[in-house]
């Protein structure tokens, strides 16, 4: 159970008096709810301004903590946690206690911070972090208010969250789970010049509202968390024609091991098999891509293979999705979603793609997609068919002058709306 | 279960072919190969029974048999939504 006392907190991480914009109201990270937590501790937070309260008071004492939103972890997984030694607390909302005291105590690891897995290759797993290795941005940054739509306790969200803490003149501005929909004007409102989400987050905000997300006066635009494809990276560059747009590959595992700012997606092949200190070393192993990095999670030093598929394409190593997800096989003949994703995405009348295998007759399985028609949000696709014509034999014929008549997806189905995930992913 | 008639089915066909830029010809002995009408196409036919009935089709019960004409894949989908 946490406690509420009066907000006074000692002044140690160098952002405390950084601007947070929070549950609507705007305060410093010194006005944040001073926590009791007993290490180490499972915080599971029911509001933004407890994630950060609870991040906070790590900065602070170097409590044990691992640190979710309540949603992400289920009856099972607070069993494992009280198990594994944690006591389990609820921060925020009206929720019981519960039992919180973990049956067999143990001595608490001072500074480790641990994140759960986003769990799509199954359970969500424990990796064992340290303020320090979450923290990747260093060195004097220009002064900047970050847009933090990720879900707490994600790797994603720490390194928003450690960058604001950390350094002085980094402001953030948080988007709760029911302002997602809206938050070009929540971050038009507050002078949001940086802002970092997944290509799924950046679609849906180009898709609802172009002319909204144009009035953010962005100077910086990270994607991460998904693959990046070059149609994206060009629409968002047609809105912020001035800003910095870079692509990030990073996870719980490995940390930030790819950083892209040249407005290209995947990165350059010189890259690859490049070793130099305090540096990831980034390989591709049949197909995968194999991560050696300084910022690991904790025993997961040496080379890391992610389980992302990689490929080589002219001069650059594109990562194209999960290898485990990506490939379909057609009656033999190998077929890369993340390639077909590509090419539906780069039609001008799509807004997104997601473009899976389904048992089909014959030949095992057949490609097929389900896409979004761009203005689709303000005009509602019927039957298949959007008012600016595109139905599935248009996109059918795009594919077929770009694809392999194999990898052609036959059935696509039109929705009207991007679907997200709370990672902000809209992969399944 | 809702079952599609030979002349829905043959409906699907002709969307199938048109999305490819071929045209269904009328006659049912019309030969598939001539047509154009191939595998990938057959089984996208198939996912479209599947689509409009809500039912999966079991390919397995059937025993094998030629399929060769238009007439062939109409039969042979009619009486497999039967399975």
């Amino acid at each position: 159970m946490s406690v509420e006392t009066a907000p006074q907190a000692p002044a140690h991480p160098a952002g405390m008096d950084n601007r947070i914009v929070v549950d609507g109201a705007t305060r410093t990270w010194r006005d944040l709810p001073e926590l009791t937590l007993p290490g180490p501790a499972a915080a599971l937070a029911h509001t933004a301004r407890h994630a950060l309260a609870a991040a906070r008071h790590h900065a602070v004492h170097g409590t044990e903590l691992l640190l979710s939103t309540a949603s992400r972890v289920d009856a099972a997984m607070r069993a494992e946690l009280r198990d594994a030694g944690f006591a389990v607390t609820e921060l925020g909302g009206d929720h019981p206690a519960g039992d919180t005291t973990p049956p067999a105590s143990r001595a608490a690891e001072t500074g480790r911070l641990w994140l759960l897995t986003s769990g799509s290759t199954g359970r969500p797993k424990r990796v064992g972090h340290t303020l320090e290795s979450l923290t990747t941005v260093r060195g004097q940054q220009p002064a900047r208010t970050w847009l933090c739509p990720y879900a707490p306790g994600t790797y994603a969200w720490w390194q928003v969250v450690t960058l604001s803490l950390t350094q002085p003149g980094q402001h953030l501005v948080v988007v709760e789970p029911d302002q997602l929909d809206d938050w070009p004007a929540l971050a038009a409102e507050h002078g949001v010049d940086a802002a970092s989400g997944t290509p799924t987050f950046w679609r849906r905000a180009l898709h609802r509202d172009p002319a909204g997300l144009a009035r953010v006066p962005l100077r910086q635009l990270t994607l991460g968390g998904e693959p990046v494809d070059q149609t994206i990276l060009d629409r968002l560059r047609e809105v912020f024609p001035a800003a910095r747009i870079s692509w990030i590959y990073a996870s719980s595992e490995v940390g930030a091991a790819i950083v892209v700012h040249d407005g290209r997606a995947g990165f350059p092949m010189e890259w690859l098999d490049r070793a130099a200190p305090g540096r990831p070393t980034i390989g591709v192993h049949d197909g995968e891509l194999v991560i050696t990095s300084p910022y690991h999670g904790a025993g997961l030093d040496g080379p890391v293979r992610t389980g992302d598929r990689a490929q080589v394409s002219g001069d650059r190593v594109l990562i194209t999705g999960r290898l485990d997800a990506d490939e379909i096989n057609v009656g033999g003949s190998k077929v890369s979603a993340g390639v077909v994703r590509d090419v539906l995405t780069a039609h001008p009348q799509v807004a997104w793609a997601r473009v899976t295998g389904r048992r089909a007759p014959l030949l095992g399985h057949m490609v097929v997609a389900e896409v979004v028609p761009v203005g689709s949000a303000t005009a509602p696709a019927e039957a298949g068919l959007d008012e600016a014509g595109l139905d599935e034999a248009t996109l059918v014929r795009w594919c077929a002058d770009q694809l392999p008549e194999y990898a052609v997806p036959r059935r696509i189905r039109v929705l009207t709306e991007i679907p997200v995930k709370e990672t902000l992913k809209s992969d399944v | 279960m809702k079952e599609l008639s030979r002349a829905q089915i043959r409906d699907l066909m002709g969307e199938v072919l048109k999305n490819q830029g071929k045209a269904l010809p009328a006659d049912d002995a019309a030969d598939l190969r001539e047509v154009g009408f191939r595998s990938l196409d057959f089984s996208e036919l198939a996912l479209r029974v599947e689509d409009a009935t809500g039912e999966e089709l079991n390919f397995d019960a059937p025993g094998l048999r030629r399929i060769a004409t238009v007439g062939d894949v109409l039969d042979f989908l009619v009486e497999l939504q039967r399975q």
